[in-house]
């Protein structure tokens, strides 16, 4: 085959991914990159960093900081959690209640948006199920420290979506740890601890890390549960970023601008380093 | 199948009382919301005792007669129909071709499906609408269901592409063409038969997704095309028994959704990069 035919035929392959990256640039690639550089652009298309200057007053500083502070601690707890539920469920004896549970986790992480923000108010609202439980049975006034529609009540509600994702996450990775490595360790003279902290949490490292920053992600780009549970109550990057689309409150548009990007630097760096994580961890795993 | 598999050694028997405690913190954790939607919409009152005063369907009935109920409900089946054809269009033959024509493509592909998940949904629909601010597209649902596709579409491929793998598609079409099939032959009787299973749960999960898919509905088209989920955010401010029906509404479609997906892929555990949503 000669040269000419050889690109010819290259580019007809190529030719046939066109329908998908014309639709991958239209509505994707270009808006964003075109968002990025109207973030740096002022009225009469003059490099500006006034937007970003802009951004950086208190309301949208504590905005961000709501953000990371809410995906921060949501993916912390749903780690936890999600790590101590997923070796159980993956050590229980009967594989039934095994595929029960994962199918469970299977749903109720897709429960998120309005839906969910509902039944939180009404099993946690003022008058909610469990607020009446625990106020009637154990005494217990959870309000007003507590509330469904502040920064406590969306916490809950964002680990009910988190914490099945990661169970999801770490059970294959438990999968990964071969019955005969503990067994090895065991016969050397390894006891529990030192077979987890020697061999056992290394290598469930890279899906820790994949996970809790794939969860932080999955909180910061959230949108619905906490617009319906907080309207405005509470200050999250991405309700600010929605007010400078709807209009709902005077903003500068520049200003939404600025923080998109913000929001895309955080959500992206977490992106990256969740693929570099689970491809590291994705060697244990594999058979 | 039961017992076919013991994760480890001298577990076989009875769970600790530990770990029955931490399944049962998991169970409640995660049934109590949905059991008290199911439960708190055919009540009555329920707001002074453990159990509801009495039941009754007028929470229902109200919705059926809410004039929105069955216009939201048509404008999110159009959009979730769309969205589901626009991925099959794109993606399914865009996954054939990379997979028999152009494996050098493959981490382009990888990468570009991974994209979205950087992507917040607030973002995308800010740069959308500034980008796209002329008629007839400004705003308009096409707009929304070009969205809903670029974030739905990382679903339909690795649904798809999964399934493409785990088949020898050189060696079936080799078969069936010294059988006397032409290329449209080995298409629709062999490759599309052989990948359905990935196609029919890659369109139930794109379907569902797009179905309670809220922010992007929201704030691209707005009230001008009014979608279930903005129904139900309406009404959770409005009318507290109506968007409990709502919500049991898009759980059981939820439910139905998944247990379908699970039935049609056989399989439990999902891979890591199965599970990643876009929020």
């Amino acid at each position: 085959m000669n040269n000419s035919s050889r690109w010819q035929k290259a580019i007809s392959a190529w030719a046939g991914l066109t329908p998908f990256l014309l639709f991958c640039l239209a509505f994707e690639i270009v808006p964003i990159i075109l968002l990025v550089r109207g973030s740096f652009l002022d009225k009469s298309g003059h490099l500006t960093t006034a937007h970003y200057v802009d951004a950086a007053t208190p309301l949208y500083l504590k905005s961000i900081w709501n953000s990371v502070k809410l995906s921060g601690l949501t993916a912390a707890i749903g780690t936890l959690l999600g790590v101590f539920i997923g070796y159980n469920i993956y050590r229980w004896p009967s594989k039934r209640v095994q595929e029960l549970l994962i199918t469970l986790s299977d749903v109720t992480t897709n429960f998120a948006g309005a839906p969910l923000a509902f039944a939180f108010i009404i099993v946690l609202g003022s008058n909610g199920i469990v607020t009446q439980f625990l106020l009637q049975y154990l005494g217990l006034k959870i309000y007003p420290t507590f509330s469904v529609y502040s920064f406590s009540g969306l916490t809950l509600a964002y680990v009910y979506f988190q914490l099945p994702l990661m169970v999801l996450l770490i059970i294959p990775a438990f999968a990964g740890i071969k019955k005969e490595w503990r067994e090895s360790a065991t016969n050397l003279g390894a006891n529990t601890f030192a077979f987890w902290w020697n061999i056992g949490i290394p290598i469930l490292a890279p899906s820790l890390l994949a996970g809790f920053v794939l969860l932080f992600a999955n909180a910061f780009g959230a949108y619905a549960t906490a617009y319906t549970l907080t309207g405005s109550r509470l200050s999250l990057v991405t309700l600010q970023i929605g007010f400078t689309i709807t209009g709902e409150v005077l903003h500068d548009p520049g200003i939404g601008q600025a923080l998109a990007v913000g929001s895309l630097l955080i959500m992206g760096t977490c992106i990256a380093i969740y693929q570099v994580a689970s491809n590291r961890a994705r060697q244990w795993t594999r058979r | 199948m039961q017992e076919s598999k013991q994760p480890e050694k001298g577990e076989v028997g009875k769970p600790g009382w530990l770990q029955v405690l931490t399944i049962v913190f998991f169970l409640f954790y995660m049934l109590i919301p949905i059991i008290a939607t199911y439960i708190f919409s055919v009540a009555t009152r329920w707001d002074k005792t453990i159990l509801p005063e009495g039941y009754t369907l007028e929470g229902y009935t109200e919705v059926a007669k809410n004039p929105y109920f069955l216009i939201t409900l048509k404008n999110s089946l159009v959009l979730s129909v769309l969205s589901v054809v626009l991925n099959l269009v794109l993606i399914v033959p865009t996954v054939y071709w990379v997979h028999v024509h152009l494996h050098a493509a493959k981490p382009l592909l990888d990468l570009l499906m991974i994209l979205p998940f950087g992507i917040p949904g607030v973002v995308l629909a800010l740069s959308l609408v500034q980008v796209y601010n002329f008629q007839p597209i400004h705003r308009s649902p096409f707009l929304l269901a070009a969205a809903t596709v670029i974030f739905t579409m990382p679903y339909m491929y690795r649904s798809v592409s999964n399934n493409i793998e785990a088949i020898d598609i050189p060696t079936l079409t080799e078969a069936a063409q010294s059988l006397g099939a032409n290329m449209v032959n080995v298409l629709t009787r062999v490759i599309i038969p052989n990948i359905f299973p990935g196609i029919l749960s890659g369109s139930l999960l794109v379907f569902a997704t797009v179905f309670a898919e809220f922010t992007l509905a929201r704030l691209i088209v707005g009230a001008s095309f009014k979608t279930f989920p903005m129904l139900l955010v309406e009404y959770t401010r409005k009318d507290g028994t109506i968007a409990a029906g709502l919500s049991v509404i898009s759980f059981t479609i939820a439910w139905i959704v998944s247990l379908l997906i699970l039935w049609v892929s056989g399989k439990g555990i999902k891979s890591t990069s199965d599970v990643i949503k876009a929020r």
